[in-house]
């Protein structure tokens, strides 16, 4: 209590401090004169008085300087003198103040920018959630499988298991983890939304509100009595709806089947995991009803659910995890087959589901680091300009320092500068952060239905100005303990400049670091920029141009077959009417998507050297299929209407497929096992090997058959720009089926920004590393040099007065600068050699230690080098000896 | 100076001082010496100055308060009164004090041994 009262005392002595030692020294004087008069009245003479009173009253000085320690915080008052005394300085030198803090502020800004994703993807809990950290993920894990592969979601049979038998936990909800595209029917019009299936105690588990109506309960999630009921997102209910409170108890025709609005969620409640904000959410009984598939709710091999539980009053991570493993341990014995090798495994919450965070963190951990060495590349630079500033300021230091200034005192003047260039810098880091993180978000592509938010909240904040701050020190303690080590006697007697060769030398080795790391980064950049290259050449097989796709669902209306086959029928006959269309066609889903569908196929003329056949991966296709996406036939024939109708067991197989059963024999004719069926599939045509999985990779065996699923993507060729199809496709299904809408109508373009999208994105952030490095680097060399020719004009002039050429001192300059860009370079080339194989499983086609690179990074350094160095060496040749001389 | 005299133990004054302008009301930091010089029959040998430490630190603590006033031969002085918490305090340090005192004073008052 006392010592708080104290505390702000002194907090408030620390303004009007001047008025109150004028005051004190009043009072001072005062009692002196009282004293004084009273020795007087005794008797003594004024002058015997005078002393008498100071010999009694002590040492007045020495107490004035007590008082003012006393009534303030000393430390505080002179450091905001220091920073008065800073900000006039850093005006003062306007050039370089600009110069350091954009350096700085684009090296903080860029390792913030990263950390805001960070921030948004694995540290900041999920908006809406009650008590996050309570939370805890549960994944299926397979003992038999390694890596991202091992984690699966749970079966909802298992899912129900953990809800009603751990004890650990007060609740586990669930939710269908693939964001649904749903056809809302409003009022005659299909429209997409994206719909959530979630267990019946999710919001009360997740302790989500509602802001009208109610949520959900358990007994709405009744496998044996769905109840088709809907709680909207706030933000889809205010934009789309009006935000009308009326809404509740009213209908919603969604895939076919009306379901009830019971309710909105909370503002700010975006959806249960990062980045999906479904429009709408029902319950997972519900889930054949939404999504026609079926059997999900009692398959014990369908892995769909996420889940997150909330942990217990008093368990912990630990207790939890034991008991899960033991009902996993008993579900594996009740059901071998299914859950042979299963057991679960707790992960903590965040908005990154629990497996894909060592990625994630091992993918931004890697832009961190690069981005690391950018901001060093700055911290090298600032430090190197403040040392040639600290060099001109040798006679101010000296003066203070002659002044009675300590040397510590000195430190802590520069020290306040600094990291008030650094506090700066973290400000302009802040808002560079900002800009460019939400630029680096349009870099997603926009058939993904994701949407990141990205705040910019504390946790942002205190990184950037701990970055700041840690910077600041770094590049900050070399000048501020060089420029204060003065000899005030021989700067201000000699007015020459102090220092010389020992000062010079340490900027030398700073130059050369950055060099070093600006080489090593350059040279990661232009790999991954020319892989990017690569990869936009690789060939996946395919016309990456001419195509528009479009996906369609004709089965989640609840249509029969026949109306199914019908629509599809109908709207390729439309399309194919379109202007500049050559051809179309339906396939399940498109090569490089995430979908995928494997089985095994059997040759059983060859049991003998394969009895249990070959892995292969299938798609769907109708006739044409090859044609409109642009695929050779190297053999055979493509398939007929007449076959698909039939549904026929044909099949179409790749050169892969061919040279893996039948290598150096005709596969056309040859009879195949294709999975489990009991006929046997006739070859009838062979295409050429694509990419399928990834861009790049080796050629896989895959298989084509008829017998379409009621999902289709529709691929049209066409010989226009196929951007200026989109529109017409969307209209021509509404106009075949009003009730139906496409969803992901885009080019083929815009699609294969998906899966080059992890390139793309390392490729750009990287070369913008490399090109900020080598524009960072462009301007230290050039300040270096350029201080180290004003440094030496004296010895120029010298020099070209006892004869020496213009091309001499050409020569004597530009060879500084290239010394140390070359010693650099070898430094830099060198490590980045020995750490480019961190790099290659991003890389196409190029190696990690491609030769023509090395030329490239070296060639176009050197020239920033001479560019660097050549200014300053002309205005090293202008110097005037005389003039140069007479200075002295 | 005499023998007889003694220096002011550390934290005594801050006593002393509150305790003055407790009985004899609101006083300049001149009186204040004057007082403490009076009352202690020169026995306490005092820098007049380090009064005004004292009155620093009791006005941190928010034990007396100042304000400016005419001092004797009328000019500007600042006058120091004892606030609500500082008699407070008073009572407390007081107290404090007697307990003290009457220890010290059993310790040195009992018999020799031996």
């Amino acid at each position: 209590m006392g010592r708080l009262r104290v505390f702000s005392e002194r907090m408030k002595g620390l303004f009007a401090q001047s008025r109150a030692n004028r005051e004190f020294e009043d009072e001072l004087e005062e009692h002196l004169q009282l004293l004084t008069d009273r020795f007087v009245s005794q008797g003594l003479s004024p002058r015997e008085a005078a002393s008498a009173a100071r010999r009694q009253f002590g040492n007045g000085a020495l107490l004035q300087q007590r008082q003012r320690e006393a009534r303030t915080f000393l430390f505080l008052s002179s450091l905001w003198r220091d920073v008065c005394f800073g900000a006039r300085m850093l005006r003062k030198h306007r050039g370089s103040t600009v110069a350091v803090v954009l350096a700085l502020a684009l090296g903080i800004g860029m390792n913030a920018c990263i950390f805001t994703f960070v921030n948004a993807l694995l540290l900041r809990p999920l908006a809406g959630f009650k008590a996050p950290g309570e939370m805890r993920e549960v994944w299926e894990h397979s003992r038999n499988a390694n890596g991202i592969h091992s984690f699966m979601p749970l079966t909802y049979p298992d899912y129900v298991f953990f809800r009603d038998h751990a004890r650990s936990f007060s609740g586990i909800l669930g939710y269908d983890g693939d964001p649904e595209g749903i056809i809302w029917n409003r009022s005659g019009h299909g429209e997409v939304l994206h719909g959530q299936l979630v267990s019946g105690n999710a919001f009360s588990v997740a302790g989500v509100g509602v802001a009208i109506g109610r949520s959900f309960t358990p007994a709405d999630d009744q496998p044996n009595n769905p109840q088709p009921l809907v709680i909207l997102r706030n933000n889809f209910w205010k934009q789309k709806l009006g935000g009308d409170p009326g809404i509740l108890g009213k209908a919603m025709m969604l895939n076919g089947t009306n379901y009830t609005i019971i309710g909105v969620a909370q503002p700010g409640f975006t959806g249960f995991q990062v980045a999906m904000a479904p429009d709408f959410w029902t319950t997972l009984s519900m889930e054949e009803q939404l999504i026609h598939d079926p059997g999900r709710l009692t398959s014990r091999n369908t892995n769909w659910l996420l889940t997150e539980g909330r942990l217990a009053a008093g368990q912990s991570t630990k207790s939890a995890q034991a008991e899960i493993s033991l009902l996993a341990r008993e579900i594996e014995l009740a059901h071998p087959d299914t859950n042979k090798a299963m057991d679960d495994v707790l992960y903590s919450f965040a908005p990154v589901p629990g497996p894909f965070r060592g990625y994630v963190t091992a993918f931004t951990g890697m832009l961190m680091v690069v981005f690391a060495l950018v901001l060093v590349i700055a911290c090298a630079n600032a430090a190197s300009l403040l040392m040639v500033k600290a060099s001109g300021r040798a006679r101010e230091m000296a003066v203070r320092s002659a002044l009675g200034a300590g040397r510590g005192r000195l430190i802590r003047q520069m020290t306040v500068e600094t990291l008030l260039l650094a506090l700066i810098a973290g400000c302009a880091a802040v808002l560079l952060s900002y800009w460019t993180s939400h630029l680096l978000l349009n870099l997603i592509p926009t058939s993904l239905p994701i949407s990141i938010e990205l705040p910019l909240d504390w946790r942002v904040l205190v990184f950037t100005f701990l970055v700041a701050l840690i910077t600041g020190v770094v590049f900050g303690v070399t000048p501020a303990l060089r420029g204060t080590r003065v000899d005030p006697a021989g700067v201000i007697k000699t007015e020459a400049h102090s220092g010389g060769y020992r000062k010079s030398r340490l900027r030398t080795v700073i130059m050369i670091g950055e060099i070093a790391v600006c080489a090593l980064l350059l040279f990661s950049a232009t790999l991954c920029v020319r892989s990017l290259l690569n990869a936009g050449s690789i060939d996946p097989g395919f016309d990456t141009q001419n195509i528009a796709v479009a996906t369609l669902d004709a089965g989640s209306l609840g249509y029969s077959d026949a109306k199914i086959e019908t629509f599809y029928r109908e709207l390729d006959r439309h399309i194919r009417a379109l202007p500049g269309v050559v051809s179309s066609s339906y396939v399940n889903h498109l090569p490089l998507d995430a979908s995928r569908e494997q089985t095994s196929v059997i040759d059983e003329s060859l049991v003998a050297t394969l009895p249990h056949g070959i892995p292969v991966d299938v798609f769907r296709v109708e006739p044409g299929y090859f044609k409109t996406m642009g695929i050779s036939i190297v053999g055979g024939r493509d398939f007929v209407q007449s076959e698909l109708d039939r549904k026929s067991k044909v099949i179409v197989v790749n050169t892969a497929m061919a040279a893996r059963l039948w290598p150096g024999q005709n596969p056309i004719g040859k009879l195949v096992k294709v999975g489990d069926a009991k006929e046997q599939s006739e070859v009838i045509g062979v295409v050429k090997a694509g990419n399928y999985r990834s861009l790049g990779e080796d050629p896989i065996p895959v298989l084509f058959r008829v017998e379409m699923p009621s999902l289709r993507v529709l691929v049209v060729h066409t010989s226009k720009d196929p951007g200026a199809l989109l529109d017409a496709v969307q209209r021509q299904v509404q106009i075949v089926d009003p009730n139906m809408a496409a969803t992901q109508v885009q080019t083929i373009g815009s699609f294969m920004s998906l899966p080059m999208f992890a390139a793309r994105t390392t490729g750009l952030l990287l070369g913008a590393s490399g090109i900020l490095a080598l524009v960072l680097t462009w301007i230290g060399l050039f300040g270096v040099i350029s201080f180290a020719v004003s440094e030496r004009t004296r010895e120029i002039g010298v020099r070209m007065a006892l004869g020496a050429g213009r091309g001499d001192v050409m020569r004597l300059i530009m060879r500084q600068g290239l010394y140390v860009t070359s010693v650099g370079l070898v430094i830099g080339i060198g490590a980045a050699l020995a750490s480019a194989r961190l790099l290659s499983a991003l890389l196409y086609g190029i190696r990690p230690d491609d030769p023509a690179t090395v030329v490239i990074v070296s060639a176009g350094m050197a020239a920033v080098a001479v560019l660097a160095c050549h200014i300053p060496a002309r205005r090293a040749v202008r110097v005037n000896p005389v003039v140069a001389l007479r200075y002295e | 100076m005499g023998d007889k005299k003694s220096e002011v133990l550390q934290g005594t004054l801050d006593l002393l001082v509150l305790k003055t302008l407790h009985s004899m009301g609101p006083l300049h930091g001149f009186g204040i010496a004057r007082r403490i010089e009076q009352l202690s029959e020169d026995v306490l040998q005092l820098n007049e100055g380090t009064v005004y430490t004292s009155l620093l630190r009791l006005q941190q603590q928010g034990w007396i308060a100042s304000a400016w006033g005419t001092s004797e031969n009328n000019r500007k002085a600042r006058y120091y009164s004892i606030t609500r918490l500082g008699k407070k305090q008073l009572e407390v340090e007081t107290e404090n004090w007697e307990r003290f005192a009457g220890v010290v004073g059993r310790v040195l008052s009992q018999e020799g041994q031996g």
